[in-house]
């Protein structure tokens, strides 16, 4: 079928106005939230209810034509982003909340809502939707649970995963699939939860089903200032092994602190300070909350902090959040681009694996900006850059490549919120062997045998080990150490490390 | 001016998507090609030349924006969103020409010839008959009629009064208010305020001059170019500019503007007229008669039993930032009260001439604010601008929702009358 | 040769424990990740049914099966990190072992499965079998950073990480929870730990179960935030009436602020227990149910709870039931028939209620399925993922009933 015929029989399902195939708007779509990415949509299709999305779908299934789901677009791995070849399925205007249910503390919506929204609506029963990623202003739940997105208050709280219930599911053939059950007990094995963060691979989420939980009644908001990254570092362990866990506990490091506060939303965050840590503390009893910030108030003195601030009120609380929230935005004013990197790595390596970062970025020349979920051990060093300087891209991608060599040594993981996407299918091999990596292909084929649903992500198919295959050799290594000799020889060498290794 | 012509404001954008869901037209139809994200990715590309101006696919997203610019004050980049398009439209214009329909409006409404004398006067003539009033609704005629029915001065009438008895302004805050020695002001009266809402000019002379002003009269001024400018007509704008420039003289007098659409582009006289700094100083004298009310306290007038939606266009919050003055104004007349209702801040659609060149968009971006205030019952939406008040008034009527649509000064013009102050 | 002595040239002498299955199915004991995928390996080959047991001395080991492939000598706990609340323990260590290693550094999983205190790790994992403190800290697929486990053929397949959020690649380690061994065998586990409570306090009341109902809204309406918030029947709690056990966990601030919240909640009506006291009760009710020939659990919506215990005394009984009535959870252990748990299924299934077979005989098992009556779509995905990760079907495990 030819572009032209595809797309009016894309308009027959959900009108004409709702295809978009003119060349400029579909590039508006070529891009999600890491422009670095570019790829622009064969035809764009935005259906207007469930059934649209299954009649379109089974429409593609027919043609055997691949197609990409796309929430707000402002995913961090290039997800969302289709080829020429491909169809582009926008969600938003899938943007019904179906149900709140107050006394079981759900609600259930569709995937275009977007996730400050759900909280809007929940706030007159006193309930919220807790998985606050900083993007929650414009992302969609429907891509949250694509990427099983954390924020800053997951901490506590939880991931996406930890709070969807169940799911209704178009799989690639426009079959409709029924995942988990209301209450939230998995029915069978935990399909749910294989589906949170399977990046729009194994099919498209039409209706999701969400706890809520109580807004809590007591907040404290802490801000501590550090005049050392490390000592910033080391306090985040101690706060944790203090058995108290926080809400939230976020790091920025001065360069973050200087671009927040040149924007709109300044937050107050002292310009001199190497590292400021945002801590929340939240219960459903003032004493108990009040006693507790107390004592981590404490311990972050003890560890360094220069001042422990309490945000007195709640309008600064939200001051001090929106700078947080939007420091990444802010840090357009840095340079003209911008690759923001996620990884993980053990609470307890942050000094070290913060320090690396610095030398890396110091070695390569380049601008590395720091604000990320230190609670969590969830990095986000952002490179700023100028794009338009020769030979400067390639130099931020093997930093890149060496600050995710370190994370992996470190005994981390490459990716903690953002997912794998396009961006970061490169580093897939360092982390997963040929047999994880297969078994995680053969997982997908089980929902889209022709993997046909967003193509090209998440899964480097040419690292996958024959999945059919019967005997393994006798493998030497135990995996621990097989992960720590692999990220020792990216870090000997980034480059060949990076490159694809191929089946093992 | 810089030599990228304004383009140079989007350079910033990362791309985060957070205006999103400030964008009034995103939210009607959810497609990026609608949002300022798809738009500065469209702009860019006009910009490098890898999409040609001509290429009407970008006309018609472009056409589509409303220029509320409601994605500035949200973005944490400091993207300077409404400098990007006009360079942008001024790019579409030279290639394409003004559209007809833009030309014939921008003819009748911003002209100082004849013609628009001509042509105001008899539609100030066909609205006092009380016709339009009878023909709204939501086609293009009906609402246009709808829009003419809006600009006609009226006082509460039967539907909200003065409370009688209600102090008029004690001795303690007469003494706390008596006027300082008069400071001038300079009025910009502008072409549509002046042709259809001169009751309006009126109010804004008779309350700033309760609150200590000498309002002055300007004669040789013309209309601010701002429609020009929204238009891609960046010459026009700029010629029209240097007349006002002109015309205002050279001194510090304030400037005092009662529509926030002309406000907001006398305000970037800076930017269009770079030479010499004439453009600079002229902008920084231009104050929103809100501003100035405001300095000034204002004064309190006599209670007003009328609960009013304020209505924050978007040329006064998200172009020049002003929140907090329109509300102080309707906090100086006792009794009334402000709802203020959660989309207040989002764009009603009417946006200059967009209300008549996009009606569907127009249309569907006013529809959610109609709904809410169709829920919340307001007796009078008030709102600073003379393109919100036609498109609000319009919409109201077509509705059905019996609320009036007040400017903010006409309010505080009837409490000062109320308490006698024009005695 | 046989399977004992090709198990043995591959595995070593010491492997095979012969003498100790009732029913005469060779055990196998590997002592590796590596020999289980080696062994696994093998039985794909040879075509070998294999049953998979933990400590093996609390589930019936009558499952049909050429060999038993037992995690015990898989009990090693390579780390524990007390800075950063995670452990590494391989999935052949008990519970109650792991849990005194884990107290000697100050940290603790907070999960309480049913069952004697040695069962393995490994066995708590794969049946997904939470105890009260679900309602606080969340079900055993929330204390899982990653997983390792051998497939049915053999791959030894590492899923998550160790660290606190992974979104690389898909979550295998959901599958690998609560499959009950059918998508491979449990080789290694890193969990999420707490540090240990400063406080720890149960509180208990008796009464009807009508009363206790009531109770529980009035905690949940007064937003109490407990670990534990459980409902037990009079045979389970060891006492005359039904017995509501609230239990806080964590600093001593939280712990007094929720404490006096509940009694304001309630009137007071509460009983604190001694430390003693409340760890014999929550024990003793974790013990009952390995005794009971069959145990169930399913989960509503919190506002059906109460409906869901009448429908299961009505059908089944009531005699032994713990119920979470904040998240709707309901554990069930008693003596029934494979014709009433069907019927039973059947019925919840219309509620949109899953019930999973935890634990019963065999033959039972092998009628009724650990799961059954899926919801729309969900059957053909279930067996597309046990071919994947089982081709030869070597595992011995009911997934499914044979209606
Ligand atoms: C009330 C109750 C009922 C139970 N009912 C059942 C039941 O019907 N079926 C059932 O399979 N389990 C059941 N279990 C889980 C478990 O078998 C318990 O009985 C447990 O207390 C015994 O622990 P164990 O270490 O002796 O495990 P075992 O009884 O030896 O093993 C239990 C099962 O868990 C799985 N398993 C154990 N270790 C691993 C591993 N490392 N990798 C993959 N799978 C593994 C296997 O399927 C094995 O059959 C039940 C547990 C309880 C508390
Ligand atoms: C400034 C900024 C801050 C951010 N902060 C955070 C943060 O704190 N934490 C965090 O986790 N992430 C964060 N992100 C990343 C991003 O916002 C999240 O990944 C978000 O969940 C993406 O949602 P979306 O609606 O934009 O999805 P998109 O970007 O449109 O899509 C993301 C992926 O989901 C798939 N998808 C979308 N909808 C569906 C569906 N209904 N069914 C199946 N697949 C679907 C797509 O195919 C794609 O692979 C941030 C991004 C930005 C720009
Ligand atoms: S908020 Fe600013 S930086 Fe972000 S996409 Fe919009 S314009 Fe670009
Ligand atoms: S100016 Fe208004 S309509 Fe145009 S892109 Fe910005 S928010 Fe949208």
């Amino acid at each position: 079928m030819t572009g032209g015929s595809l797309a009016a029989a894309l308009s027959e399902i959900v009108g004409a106005r709702h295809v978009r195939t003119a060349l400029p708007e579909r590039v508006t779509y070529a891009r999600d939230g890491l422009p670095t990415h570019r790829h622009v949509p064969g035809v764009v299709v935005l259906p207007g209810s469930r059934d649209e999305v299954v009649a379109v779908v089974r429409l593609l299934a027919a043609l055997g034509v691949p197609f990409v789901p796309r929430g707000a677009g402002t995913g961090l791995s290039g997800g969302a982003l289709a080829d020429d070849d491909a169809v582009l399925l926008v969600l938003t205007r899938l943007n019904r909340i179906l149900a709140i249910d107050p006394k079981n503390r759900l609600a259930v919506v569709e995937p275009g809502v977007v996730n400050v929204r759900l909280s809007a609506a929940a706030a007159p029963h006193g309930l919220l939707y807790s998985p606050d990623p900083s993007s929650q202003t414009a992302c969609t739940i429907g891509g949250n649970v694509a990427e099983n997105s954390g924020g800053p208050h997951c901490l506590k709280y939880g991931v996406t995963a930890n709070h969807v219930l169940s799911l209704e599911v178009v799989l690639a053939d426009g079959r409709i699939v029924q995942l988990g059950s209301p209450g939230g007990e998995p029915w069978g094995p935990d399909l749910v939860g294989l589906f949170v963060g399977s990046e729009g691979n194994f099919g498209i989420a039409t209706r999701i089903s969400v706890r809520l939980l109580p807004v809590p009644r007591a907040i404290r908001t802490l801000l501590a200032d550090f005049s050392a990254l490390r000592t910033a570092g080391e306090a985040v362990s101690a706060v944790i092994a203090s058995g108290i866990v926080p809400a939230a506990l976020e790091m920025m490091d001065q360069s973050c602190i200087n671009a927040v506060e040149d924007s709109v939303y300044a937050a107050g965050y002292p310009r001199d300070a190497a590292a400021v840590l945002l801590l929340e503390l939240d219960g459903g009893r003032e004493e108990a909350v009040a006693a507790d910030a107390e004592t981590i108030a404490g311990i972050l003195r003890a560890h360094g902090a220069r001042s422990v601030l309490s945000a007195a009120d709640a309008k600064q609380r939200e001051r001090l959040w929106q700078g947080r929230k939007k420091a990444f935005g802010a840090m357009g004013r840095l340079s003209r681009d911008l690759v923001v990197q996620d990884a993980v790595v053990p609470r307890s390596a942050l000094p070290d694996v913060l320090e690396a970062i610095g030398r890396i970025a110091a070695a390569y020349g380049l601008t590395v900006s720091n604000v990320f979920h230190a609670g969590d051990g969830n990095l986000h060093p952002n490179i700023s850059f100028d794009g338009r300087v020769p030979g400067l891209k390639a130099r931020v991608d093997q930093a890149s490549g060496e600050i995710m060599a370190v994370c992996i040594a470190a005994g981390g993981t490459i990716t903690g919120e953002h997912g794998i996407g396009l961006d970061k299918l490169r580093y897939m091999p360092l982390l997963f062997d040929g047999d994880a990596l297969a078994a995680m292909r053969a997982v997908r084929r089980v929902f889209d045998p022709d993997e046909r649903v967003n193509p090209g992500k998440v899964v480097p198919v040419h690292a996958c080990r024959e999945w059919s295959g019967l005997r393994i050799a006798d493998r030497g290594l135990r995996i621990e150490e097989r992960g720590r000799s692999l990220a020792q020889s990216a870090i000997d060498n980034p480059q060949s490390a990076i490159a694809p290794r191929g089946a093992r | 001016m810089t030599d990228r012509g304004g383009f140079e404001g989007l350079d910033s954008c990362v791309h985060c998507g957070f205006c999103l869901q400030a964008c009034p037209t995103f939210l009607a139809t959810g497609d990026e090609s609608d949002s300022p994200r798809g738009r500065i990715e469209l702009m860019r590309a006009l910009e490098t030349g890898e999409l040609a101006p001509a290429d009407p696919g970008v006309a018609l997203h472009l056409d589509r924006c409303l220029g509320c610019r409601g994605c500035e004050p949200v973005c944490p980049s400091g993207v300077r969103y409404g400098r990007g398009l006009e360079a942008a439209r001024a790019l579409l214009t030279e290639h394409r020409g003004v559209p007809p329909l833009v030309r014939a409006a921008l003819g009748v409404l911003t002209g100082t010839g004849d013609g628009s004398r001509i042509l105001y006067a008899l539609t100030r003539l066909v609205r006092a008959t009380g016709i339009p009033r009878r023909l709204v609704g939501w086609g293009r005629i009906r609402f246009a009629m709808g829009m003419l029915a809006a600009t006609k001065p009226q006082g509460g009438g039967r539907r909200w009064r003065a409370v009688k008895g209600g102090a008029p302004a004690t001795d303690a805050s007469t003494a706390l208010h008596r006027p300082p020695p008069p400071s001038p002001a300079l009025l910009f009266r502008g072409c549509v305020m002046d042709g259809l809402f001169s009751h309006v000019h009126d109010a804004t002379i008779r309350t700033l001059q309760v609150n200590g002003y000498e309002v002055r009269e300007v004669p040789p001024q013309v209309c601010c170019g701002a429609l020009h400018a929204h238009a891609g007509l960046r010459d026009e704008a700029r010629r029209l500019a240097g007349t006002n420039i002109a015309a205002f003289g050279d001194d510090d007098t304030p400037i005092v503007v009662n529509s926030a659409g002309c406000g907001a582009m006398l305000k970037e006289y800076g930017h269009l007229v770079a030479v010499g700094g004439r453009g600079e100083a002229f902008a920084a004298r231009v104050r929103d008669v809100s501003e100035l009310l405001a300095e000034r306290g204002p004064r309190p007038g006599a209670p007003l039993d009328v609960t009013v939606a304020y209505d924050p266009p978007c040329h006064l919050m998200h172009a020049q930032g002003i929140a907090g003055p329109p509300e102080r104004m309707l906090g100086a007349i006792p009794v009334l009260r402000v709802i203020t209702l959660p989309d207040a801040a989002q764009c009603c659609g009417s946006a200059g001439l967009f209300t008549l060149v996009e009606p569907a968009m127009s249309r569907a971006v006013l529809a959610p604010k109609l709904a809410s205030l169709a829920a919340a019952r307001p007796q009078v939406v008030a709102t600073g601008n003379p393109g919100c008040l036609m498109q609000l008034g319009a919409g109201l009527a077509a509705a059905g929702v019996p609320a009036a649509v007040r400017h903010p000064v006409e309010l505080l013009d009837e409490s000062y009358r109320a308490a006698g102050y024009y005695a | 040769m046989s399977l004992v002595d090709r198990v043995r040239a591959l595995l070593g002498e010491d492997a095979v424990d012969v003498a100790a299955t009732r029913d005469g199915v060779p055990r196998v004991a590997p002592g590796s990740p590596d020999a289980v995928a080696l062994l696994l390996g093998t039985a794909r080959e040879e075509g070998w049914r294999v049953r998979v047991e933990g400590a093996g001395t609390w589930l019936p080991a009558d499952a049909p099966a050429d060999l038993a492939l037992t995690t015990r000598r898989l009990d090693k706990v390579p780390a524990i990190e007390p800075q950063d609340l995670s452990a590494t323990a391989e999935a052949g260590i008990g519970c109650d072992l792991l849990r005194q290693q884990l107290a000697d550094r100050g940290t603790w999983l907070a999960l309480d499965p049913p069952g004697l205190a040695g069962r393995t790790l490994g066995s708590v994992v794969a049946t997904a079998t939470a105890g009260p403190l679900r309602q606080g800290f969340g079900p055993v697929r929330d204390h899982l950073l990653g997983v390792t486990f051998v497939t049915g053929d053999g791959r030894l397949v590492q899923s998550g990480g160790r660290v606190m959020k992974n979104v690389a690649g898909y979550d295998l380690t959901r599958l690998a929870a609560g499959g009950f061994g059918a998508f491979g065998v449990i080789v290694l586990v890193h969990l999420r730990l707490r540090a240990l409570p400063r406080a720890d306090q149960t509180l208990v009341l008796e009464g009807s179960r009508e009363d206790l109902a009531q109770v529980a809204e009035d905690i949940a309406a007064a937003a109490v935030q407990p670990a534990a918030h459980e409902l037990m029947s009079p045979a389970l709690a060891r006492r005359e009436r039904w017995m509501l056990a609230v239990r806080f966990a964590g600093s001593a601030a939280l712990v007094s602020a929720e404490e006096a919240a509940l009694r304001a909640a309630t009137g007071g009506r509460f009983t604190a227990l001694r430390a003693d006291e409340a760890h014999a009760l929550w024990m003793r009710a974790a013990e009952s149910f390995a005794t009971r020939p069959v145990t169930f659990r399913v989960g509503g919506l919190p506002d059906s709870s109460d409906e869901l215990i009448d429908l299961l005394q009505h059908q089944v009984g009531d005699e032994w039931v713990s119920a979470s009535p904040g998240i709707g959870a309901i554990r069930w252990g008693g003596e029934t028939t494979v014709d009433r748990l069907r019927r039973l299924r059947r019925t919840l299934a219309g509620l949109e209620v899953p019930l999973t077979l935890e634990r019963a005989p065999w033959p039972a098992r092998a009628a009724v399925g650990h799961f059954g009556a899926y919801r729309e779509g969900v059957g053909p995905l279930v067996a597309g993922l046990r071919r994947t990760f089982d081709p030869g079907e070597a595992f011995v495990v009911a997934v499914e009933g044979t209606e």
